[in-house]
């Protein structure tokens, strides 16, 4: 399965996840890289389960719960519980190629005292956004594998 | 080789398992540091540990800091992991006692031989800690037979621990792995058996006094 293919098919299916206006496919390569995901390909187990399927179910399980502790976090001003859970997220992000979600996490982990309440608001805000459209990707890619 | 992970993030913890049961390790799993603290001190301890620096209670620094102050007989190799880039993090990692470091994500190549190098450095330490030990136990051979003796100017009776007056040979014997084979030295010839061996050929009736 290409890359395009899918988030072509995924778009097509899925109107009431927030993909972004304008180029779909451009926003969704933004979001996931598949290589990243299908690297994982050479690590399945003997046992018949598949090891993709089982990390997408723990990403969006572990991802629903750092995105809600980090707009809790922001509401309540709680800046070392912020960064903590951006931090996780970052990293847990990182290891299934979810780029844009690591790179705002990144953001957040690094924002200081001068940053206004404003921008992190903001940065929250598009993370939400963003987390969203690969989740939804990521549950496509699920989808597919298991048939 | 048995190797232990510290690893709070579920995607993480289980990519990690994967890639080093697929290499051949046996692997134990642990959600923070507290847990792999204990797992560290049980009797057959892993002896390669993988430790993310960041995680709820003890994290990764303060855990290598514990095992780096334990008496450990061959230390864990410790290689630590973060999602945080920059030095500093580097030198705190280094400076609390991990052997090594990669930042996350990291490319599993180069996980796998950091790994290898953990598991040839272990197996030197256990190869080192194995020889000391044997030279330990020859060691404690040998002073056994140091220090001070007393032995009677006499009879050469040596005094043993218990106060008591043993044979020299016996003494030897108890105090060290050597045996002994019996044989007379030349000076001792001279002047013990010849003298005994005259004396007894002398005190034999002569055999011209059976002639009759």
């Amino acid at each position: 399965m290409s890359f395009d293919q899918l988030t072509n098919n995924e778009n097509a299916e899925s109107n009431q996840h927030p993909v972004a206006p304008g180029s779909a496919s451009g926003i969704a390569s933004d979001a996931l890289d598949l290589e990243v995901l299908n690297a994982f390909e050479e690590l399945q187990l003997d046992d018949g389960s598949d090891l993709i399927v089982e990390l997408i179910d723990l990403y969006l399980h572990d991802a629903a719960q750092r995105v809600s502790q980090i707009r809790e976090a922001s509401l309540a001003t709680e800046w070392v519980l912020l960064k903590r859970a951006a931090h996780n997220l970052k990293g847990s992000s990182g290891n299934l190629g979810v780029r844009k979600v690591a790179e705002i996490c990144q953001k957040l982990e690094w924002m200081d005292r001068q940053d206004s309440p404003e921008k992190i608001a903001d940065l929250v805000q598009l993370l939400e956004y963003e987390s969203a459209g690969a989740n939804a990707l990521l549950a496509a890619v699920r989808q597919r594998r298991l048939g | 080789m048995r190797v232990v992970i510290a690893e709070d993030d579920a995607v993480s913890r289980r990519i990690l398992e994967t890639l080093l049961r697929k290499w051949g390790y046996e692997v134990t799993t642990t959600l923070d540091g507290e847990a792999a603290w204990e797992v560290l001190q049980g009797s057959s301890a892993p002896s390669l540990a993988i430790l993310d620096i960041m995680m709820p209670g003890i994290d990764g620094l303060e855990l290598c800091r514990r095992l780096r102050q334990s008496q450990a007989n061959v230390p864990p190799y410790i290689i630590l992991l973060t999602a945080t880039q920059g030095v500093s993090e580097v030198v705190k990692g280094i400076e609390a006692g991990a052997d090594d470091y990669l930042t996350k994500p990291y490319d599993s190549d180069e996980l796998r031989v950091r790994v290898q190098v953990g598991a040839r450095i272990i197996e030197l330490q256990t190869k080192l800690a194995e020889r000391v030990q044997e030279l330990e136990v020859a060691l404690n051979h040998v002073k056994q037979l140091q220090g001070i003796l007393p032995i009677c100017s006499y009879c050469k009776k040596i005094r043993n621990d218990l106060n008591y007056w043993q044979n020299v040979e016996s003494y030897v014997s108890d105090h060290s792995q050597a045996e002994f084979s019996h044989s007379i030295c030349p000076s001792c010839y001279e002047t013990t058996v010849k003298p005994q061996l005259e004396s007894l050929h002398n005190s034999r009736p002569a055999v011209s006094d059976f002639s009759n």
